[in-house]
């Protein structure tokens, strides 16, 4: 029964990592950590990108993950699916135009049913 | 010497041999696991932190409960809307009567690591948040997983290890019985191998030497062999998955968990500390006075008997009063040899009366012949005037009584009257008091210049507003009285109450202002604040704390700004064991 608060304080330091790792990536978008993935969210006009990395900064084939933005539009929050594309990219189409740089988190789910999920503020 | 070396080897082969065994069967619980964790009722929880919100997630019983509150202040946030992404997409989780949501979640039934994202609407202000929850693997809580062949081997060792310390300590007869055959065995056989001559003498006097050490070994082994002592912490707890309610408790880093629902009930509230500069302040003791010219005493200034006034009734503790109003009336009692002074007075009064009377009458008729000056006539109507207003002077007196009147508007606060009471003269009878212009005298052992922004602190925690009025110069017990008016309501006051007084003084001082509640005295005599770390995690900080006001203190040292502090609350958190 260690593994459980074990989990929750790993959890925790990740959750508070992910704040400060938020960073600028190659593909002009904001990154941050879902897991143990690196996600670059890339939104421009109604296109949600989502680039898919490991830990070493490498491309993950996005091939077999399904995706979830939801990102806050103007006070409300708008869902956006997200689909395989090419290479480590995810895809998805918003109803109303995105921000610049909206907050919101990105959900992940990987070809083995694990999730993972990452927050951008 | 090499007889005896080979036996002692064949003593360890044989124990060994005849421990190994036994060991096997004492079964029961294992020697080397460590005593389980505390933390074992906790159930697996996730929590998701924002600037505005809180977040815990508890999978239990393919339901995930939610707890949302107020990231600042801890306070819960009723009627907001959770939108979790689920399988099967988002799901709106529903309110439960414990001020939490929940949400059928059969999908978190799966051991492992689940990412939740949560999407949250309460009021204007949305947030989305992710969670990440753990579900234990049931299979691998009910039965620990197979450790590797080498710790095997390594438990084994260790196991067989501590059988035989065991059985040192309580001089097992089996072990000692088991060390002399063996240590027999081997001195036989080491002297068959070598076939000296001597091997019958070295046999006869190694079996004598065994028998003696032996029963010299039994004769300890009569120790009371009864059930072992199971110690409180080798018991297991409950088995099956996690507990279905959470308890709030001391973790052995000295951190206190308090799961979501009991920091409901304790209401606990947090505050930001922020760092600012203050005036020092110094504290006075004080005692509640009322205001000089809003209070007043009514006072007989003659002796007499205390009547009620003309409603009848003395005005009694609490009666409001106003300027004028009489309260009582005082009659002097006339004595003995006053009365008869009195009464012969009145006799020659009336004497002369009923003689001037006559003459006036004369004097009236004569004067309208010319026989009498009018003059005369005057003179004798001025002294009938004069007797009439003496003799109705004295008839007054016996009956003239003071009344005593409310010298201000304000309530009786202290009332002595008794109907038919003598009251001495400069005797208070009546104190009246206006309850809402109270002042507090305090006094200060250093002069104090410029008193501002001066509070005072009752026992029961309230605390009133100050205005400075005025420091006396006389000494009074080695100190200087100042004075203050109380401000604002004054309800609940008594005269005469102590109370604490916080003087501003000119001298700054910068440090974190937090509410006197946030600040608990623990048992070792030291000053904590409870800081709200995580979600259900509280730590105690000491700190070194300087009155500031009456509510609330000055954190010089101890805890920095920008943390989450308890304020309300903090006392019951500190109780938590």
């Amino acid at each position: 029964m260690i593994l459980p608060r074990v989990t929750l304080v790993a959890g925790l330091l990740a959750a508070t990592t992910a704040y400060a790792h938020e960073t600028s990536g190659q593909h002009g978008g904001r990154v941050t950590d879902a897991g143990k993935f690196h996600v670059e969210l890339v939104a421009k006009g109604e296109t949600v990108d989502v680039f898919l990395s490991d830990e070493g900064q490498k491309p993950v084939p996005a091939a077999g993950f399904k995706g979830t933005a939801i990102l806050v539009v103007g006070g409300k929050p708008a869902r956006v699916p997200l689909a395989p594309a090419d290479g480590n990219r995810l895809t998805g189409k918003a109803a109303t135009a995105l921000g610049a740089s909206p907050k919101g988190a990105v959900q992940l789910t990987g070809p083995d049913g694990a999730t993972a999920s990452g927050k951008f503020n | 010497m090499s007889t005896r070396f080979a036996a002692a080897y064949g003593a360890v082969a044989l124990l060994a041999a005849v421990l190994a065994g036994p060991v096997h069967a004492h079964e029961g619980h294992d020697h080397g696991a460590a005593p389980p964790p505390v933390s074992k009722t906790i159930a697996p929880r996730g929590e998701a932190l924002s600037d505005a919100f809180e977040l815990v997630a508890i999978p239990r019983d393919g339901t995930l409960a939610l707890f949302l509150d107020r990231f600042r202040t801890n306070e819960p946030v009723p009627g907001a809307t959770i939108e979790v992404e689920t399988p099967d997409g988002p799901k709106v989780a529903t309110a439960t009567t414990d001020g939490g949501y929940a949400l059928p979640a059969p999908w978190l039934s799966k051991p492992g690591r689940h990412e939740l994202v949560a999407t949250v609407t309460a009021g204007d202000a949305v947030d989305v948040l992710t969670v990440a929850v753990t579900v234990p693997d049931p299979k691998a809580v009910a039965a620990p997983a197979k450790p590797a062949p080498a710790q095997a081997a390594l438990a084994r060792v260790s196991e067989v290890a501590h059988g035989v310390r065991e059985r040192l300590t309580a001089k097992d007869p089996t072990l000692v019985a088991a060390v002399a055959v063996a240590f027999l065995l081997g001195m036989l056989v080491t002297a068959l191998a070598r076939g000296r001559r001597g091997a019958p003498a070295v046999a006869l006097v190694a079996i004598g030497i065994t028998i003696i050490l032996g029963t010299a070994a039994f004769a300890h082994g009569d120790e009371d062999h009864g059930a072992p002592v199971q110690g409180a912490a080798l018991i297991e707890p409950r088995q099956g998955g996690p507990a279905t309610s959470d308890l709030a408790q001391r973790l052995p880093d000295g951190s206190v968990f308090v799961p979501k629902p009991t920091q409901r009930l304790l209401v606990l509230r947090t505050t930001m500390t922020e760092q600012g500069s203050f005036h020092r302040s110094v504290e006075l003791p004080g005692r509640i006075i009322p205001d000089p010219n809003a209070s007043g005493v009514v006072q007989s200034s003659v002796g007499g008997r205390l009547s009620p006034p003309p409603s009848g009734l003395f005005p009694r503790l609490g009666t409001k009063v106003r300027k004028g109003d009489v309260l009582a009336t005082v009659t002097p009692p006339v004595q003995a040899i006053d009365v008869s002074d009195m009464r012969q007075r009145q006799g020659e009064l009336d004497q002369q009366i009923a003689i001037v009377e006559r003459r006036v009458e004369r004097f009236r008729r004569l004067a309208t012949t010319g026989a009498v000056a009018q003059t005369q006539l005057d003179d004798a109507v001025a002294e009938l005037n004069g007797l009439h207003d003496r003799r109705a002077a004295l008839d007054k007196i016996r009956q003239q009584s003071e009344t005593l009147v409310s010298p201000v508007d304000g309530v009786v606060a202290q009332a002595t009257a008794v109907a038919g009471q003598m009251a001495a003269p400069g005797a208070m009878v009546f104190q009246i008091v206006a309850p809402n212009r109270l002042w507090v005298e305090a006094l200060s052992f250093d002069a104090l210049t410029a008193a501002q922004d001066a509070t005072a602190r009752l026992a029961d925690g309230r605390t009133l507003k100050l205005a400075y009025q005025g420091t006396g110069l006389a000494d009074r017990n080695q100190a200087i009285p100042v004075q203050f008016a109380v401000q604002g309501d004054a309800s609940g006051l008594r005269v005469g109450q102590f109370v604490t007084v916080l003087a501003g003084t000119d001298t700054e001082q910068s440090g974190l202002a937090l509410p006197r509640s946030a600040v608990v005295r623990t048992g070792n005599g030291q000053d904590v604040v409870y800081e709200h770390t995580t979600a259900e995690r509280f730590e105690a900080r000491p700190v070194r704390v300087e009155p500031l006001d009456g509510g609330r203190v000055l954190v010089a040292e101890g805890i920095g700004p920008g943390k989450r502090v308890v304020t309300q609350g903090a006392e019951l958190l500190d109780q938590v064991r």
